[in-house]
C-alpha cells in the first residue's frame, strides 16, 4: 500500500493512453476528467498513507512524511494544470489524450524524485521527469518556438543530467554504496583524505543535475528559452514542478548525505543562491514578454528558496530552522506563481498575446484577472497579507539566525527590486489605456482555478498554522546535523 | 597490471572529450552523441568500481544506464525530427525564434 | 570430458544448421532477376546512378521514416538487456517475476499499439 499514490498514477496514465486509443471522439472528451479522477485518487492514498516511515525496495525508496509532502504538491499542481490545460489545448492540438498521459508520468515522476533514497532511483526519476517534461514543452509540433523550446531544454537537460550521472559515479566509487544513508555513515567512518576530496567534488557534479531542475544560476540558461516556447499549462508546470522536487532530492542528499561536509557546501549554495537571484531579477528587468518575465522571475524564486537551506539548522526547537522555511515557501510558491500562469494562460486563451504591451488597459477588458494578477505578483515579491511573504519571512528568518546577514540582506534587496517588474505588468494593467478595449471572456475553468488559486494566496497568509504543521510533520524524519 | 586508477583515468578522459564536442560542436545529432561519449565514460566508471569494490550494484546501474540512454535517444530524435519536420534545418545557431 | 565436447559440437552444429536453413529456404523459392546494381559490391537495393547529381555525394538525405522506425526498434532492441537477466535467473525468481515481465512486456506492447494506431508504422 506504501506506494498507492504511483500505482494509481501508473495505471491513470496508461488508461488514458488505452482510452485515447479505442475510444470515440465523444468518449475521448472525457480524458482530462478521467486524468483529474487519477490525481485525486493519488492524492487521497498520499493521506491514506499520511504518517508512514519506512524505507522499502532494499532501501531504495523512502517513503516518509518528507516524500509525502511534495507527493501532495505534485497531486495538487497536476489537477490545476490539467484543468487549466482544458481550454487551452482546444484547438490547438488534437492529440489530447496523449498530452494527459504524458502529463501524469510526468507527475509520477516527481512522486518517484520524491521518494528515492538511492542514487540509482534519483538518476532514473530525474530522467523520467526530464523526459517526459521534453515531450510536453515540444508538444506542439507545427509550432516552431514549442519545438526549438524542447530542443534547447533536451540538450541542456541531457548535458547536466550526464554531468550529474559522473558525479554520481564518483559518490558511488568512494563509498561503496548507492544508498544514501550508506553513503553517509561510509564518509563517517573513513580518514582517507582523498575520500573527502571527492566527497565535494562529486556532489557538485550532482548539483549540475539538480540545479538545471531547480534552475539555478549557472544551470538557468534553458529555462527562458523553454518557458517562452512551451505551451503555458506546460510551462507553468515547468516553473513549479520540477523545482519542487529537484529541491526534495536536493535537500535529501544535503542532509541525509553530506551533513559532515556542511561547512563545505553552505559558502557554495550562499554564492550560487545570491548570484541565481540577482541575475534573475537583474535580466527579468528587461523582458518584455510575459513568460519570460516570469522565467527569470521563477529563478530568481529558486534563489531564495536556496537561502532556507544555507540557513540549515535542525538543532534545538527554533521555528526557523531553515528546511520549514523552504518547504513552506514552496507550498505557498505553488499557488502564487500557478496563480499568475492561469492569468496569463486566461489572457492568452481569449486574445493570444503573451507580450507585457498587450496587458494595456486589461483593467478595463479582464478586472477580475488584472486585480487576481496584483495579488499574485504581491505574493511573488513577498509583501504581505500573502503567501509569497510567510515564505520569504521563514527562510530570511533561518539566515538571519544562522548569521547570514550579507545574504539575507541581498534577499531583500532582491525582493524590492523585482517589485519594479512585477509593478510594470501592473502599470500596463491599470494605467495605460487598450488599443483594443473589448472586454476578454474567460472560461468558467480557468475562472474557477484563478478563484482556488487567489484563495488559498491569501488563506496561508491569514491563517498559516495548517501549512506551519505540515512542514514541521515532513521534516521530522530528518536527524539532527551533526 | 591495470588498476581501478586506469580505468577511471581512461572514462575521465572520455568524460571530458565528451564534454568538449558538446561544447564547441553544432549540429545537435553530434552534440547528442558527444552526450552519449559522457555516458558512457560514467558506465565505465561504475563497471570499474563495481569490479573494485566487489559490489554489483554498480553493473545494475549501468544496466539501468543503458535503456536510459536508449530512452533518451528516443526523445531527442523525436524532437530532432519534429524540428526538422517543421524547419528543414537544425544547426542550433540558426535556431533562434526564442531570444531575450 | 568427451561428452562436454560433445554438446559444444552439437550447438556449433545448430549454429551453422540454424542460418543456413533461410538462407537455403530463400535460394529455392525466391524469383531470380540480377540486375546490374544488385551484383555490386555493397549492394543495398538503391540503384545509385539513378540518383540525381547532386545527391550521389554520401550525405544523402533519407526519409524521416527511416528514424521513426529507429526509434521504436530502438525501444525495443533495448529492453533485451532486461530480458535476458530475467530469462538466465528465473529458476530462482518464482512466480512473481513472470507476472512483473508480462506487466512491463504489456506496458511496451501498449505503446507499440499506440504507435502502429497513429500511423507511424506506415511507409506512405
Amino acid at each position: 500500500m506504501l506506494i498507492s499514490p504511483e500505482l494509481i498514477l501508473a495505471i491513470f496514465g496508461m488508461l488514458v493512453l488505452v482510452v485515447d486509443l479505442i475510444g470515440r471522439a465523444r468518449t475521448r472528451e472525457w480524458l482530462p476528467w478521467v486524468t483529474v479522477l487519477g490525481f485525486v485518487l493519488a492524492f487521497a492514498a498520499t493521506l491514506y498513507i499520511w504518517g508512514s516511515n519506512a524505507s522499502i525496495f532494499a532501501g531504495m525508496y523512502s517513503v516518509d512524511m518528507f516524500s509525502l509532502f511534495f507527493k501532495l504538491l505534485a497531486t495538487i499542481a497536476g489537477t490545476m494544470i490539467v484543468l487549466v490545460s482544458i481550454d487551452y489545448l482546444r484547438g490547438r492540438t488534437t492529440r489530447q489524450g496523449e498530452f494527459f498521459s504524458i502529463f501524469t508520468f510526468s507527475i509520477l515522476a516527481m512522486t518517484m524524485m520524491a521518494s528515492s533514497a538511492s542514487l540509482l532511483m534519483i538518476y532514473l526519476s530525474i530522467e523520467f521527469l526530464s523526459y517526459t517534461s521534453y515531450l510536453l514543452t515540444g508538444f506542439l509540433r507545427e509550432d516552431k518556438k514549442s519545438n526549438e523550446a524542447a530542443l534547447k531544454y533536451f540538450l541542456y537537460g541531457a548535458i547536466t543530467s550526464a554531468v550529474m550521472l559522473y558525479g554520481l559515479s564518483l559518490l558511488y566509487g568512494v563509498s561503496g554504496s548507492l544508498n544514501l544513508t550508506d553513503i553517509a555513515t561510509a564518509f563517517a567512518n573513513t580518514v582517507d583524505p582523498s575520500v573527502r576530496t571527492v566527497a565535494l567534488v562529486a556532489p557538485a557534479l550532482v548539483l549540475a543535475g539538480l540545479g538545471f531542475k531547480i534552475s539555478l544560476v549557472p544551470f538557468h540558461q534553458w529555462a527562458p528559452d523553454a518557458y517562452e516556447g512551451a505551451p503555458t499549462p506546460v510551462t507553468a508546470f515547468l516553473s513549479v514542478g520540477p523545482k519542487a522536487v529537484g529541491f526534495a532530492i536536493l535537500l535529501r542528499v544535503a542532509l541525509t548525505t553530506l551533513p559532515i561536509y556542511q561547512a563545505s557546501w553552505i559558502p557554495l549554495l550562499a554564492v550560487i543562491s545570491i548570484i541565481t537571484m540577482t541575475l534573475g531579477n537583474l535580466v527579468a528587468l528587461r523582458q518584455t514578454n510575459i513568460k519570460r518575465l516570469l522565467a527569470y522571475s521563477s529563478i530568481a524564486q529558486a534563489g531564495y528558496m536556496l537561502i532556507g537551506l544555507v540557513g540549515v539548522n535542525l538543532t534545538g526547537n527554533s521555528p526557523f530552522s531553515g528546511l520549514n522555511g523552504v518547504l513552506i515557501y514552496l507550498f505557498a510558491y505553488l499557488f502564487t506563481n500557478l496563480g499568475a500562469f492561469i492569468c496569463v494562460i486566461a489572457i492568452e486563451n481569449a486574445t493570444g498575446a503573451v507580450n507585457i504591451a498587450d496587458y494595456a488597459g486589461l483593467v478595463r477588458r479582464a478586472p477580475f484577472v488584472a486585480a487576481l494578477f496584483i495579488i499574485f505578483f504581491l505574493s511573488l515579491a513577498g509583501i504581505p497579507p500573502t503567501a509569497g511573504f510567510i515564505g520569504k519571512f521563514f527562510v530570511f528568518g533561518a539566515a538571519l539566525r544562522e548569521g547570514f546577514l550579507t545574504l539575507a540582506a541581498i534577499g531583500v534587496i532582491n525582493s524590492i527590486i523585482s517589485v519594479f517588474y512585477y509593478f510594470a505588468v501592473i502599470r500596463a494593467a491599470f494605467f495605460l489605456d487598450a488599443k483594443d478595449p473589448s472586454p476578454i471572456r474567460i472560461t468558467p475553468l480557468v475562472t474557477a482555478m484563478l478563484t482556488v488559486t487567489a484563495a488559498m494566496v491569501l488563506l496561508i497568509a491569514v491563517y498559516p498554522q495548517p501549512l506551519f504543521n505540515l512542514a514541521a510533520w515532513s521534516m521530522g524524519m530528518f536527524g539532527v546535523v551533526k | 597490471m591495470l588498476t581501478v586508477n586506469h580505468f577511471i583515468l581512461l572514462s575521465a578522459i572520455l568524460f571530458c572529450l565528451g564534454a568538449v564536442g558538446v561544447l564547441i560542436r553544432r549540429n545537435p545529432l553530434v552534440m547528442f552523441m558527444s552526450i552519449e561519449l559522457m555516458l558512457n565514460a560514467a558506465n565505465l566508471a561504475f563497471v570499474a568500481f563495481s569490479r573494485y569494490l566487489n559490489n554489483l550494484d554498480g553493473q545494475i546501474f549501468v544496466f539501468l544506464i543503458l535503456t536510459v540512454a536508449a530512452a533518451e535517444v528516443a526523445v531527442g530524435l523525436a524532437i530532432i525530427v519534429a524540428m526538422f519536420r517543421a524547419r528543414e534545418n537544425v544547426d542550433v545557431d540558426e535556431v533562434n525564434e526564442l531570444k531575450g | 570430458m568427451l561428452d562436454r565436447y560433445g554438446i559444444v559440437a552439437i550447438f556449433a552444429l545448430l549454429a551453422v544448421i540454424f542460418p543456413a536453413i533461410p538462407l537455403l529456404l530463400s535460394l529455392v523459392i525466391r524469383p531470380k532477376k540480377p540486375n546490374q546494381s544488385k551484383k555490386a559490391t555493397y549492394e543495398c537495393g538503391l540503384e545509385f546512378e539513378d540518383f540525381p547529381e547532386e545527391a550521389q555525394n554520401v550525405w544523402v538525405q533519407f526519409r524521416v521514416q527511416y528514424y521513426l522506425f529507429a526509434l521504436i526498434f530502438v525501444v525495443f532492441d533495448i529492453e533485451v538487456v532486461y530480458l535476458y537477466p530475467w530469462a538466465v535467473a528465473y529458476n530462482t525468481l518464482g512466480p512473481f517475476a513472470l507476472v512483473e515481465m508480462i506487466v512491463f512486456l504489456g506496458i511496451l506492447i501498449l505503446a507499440l499499439a499506440y504507435a502502429w494506431r497513429n500511423g507511424l508504422l506506415e511507409w506512405t
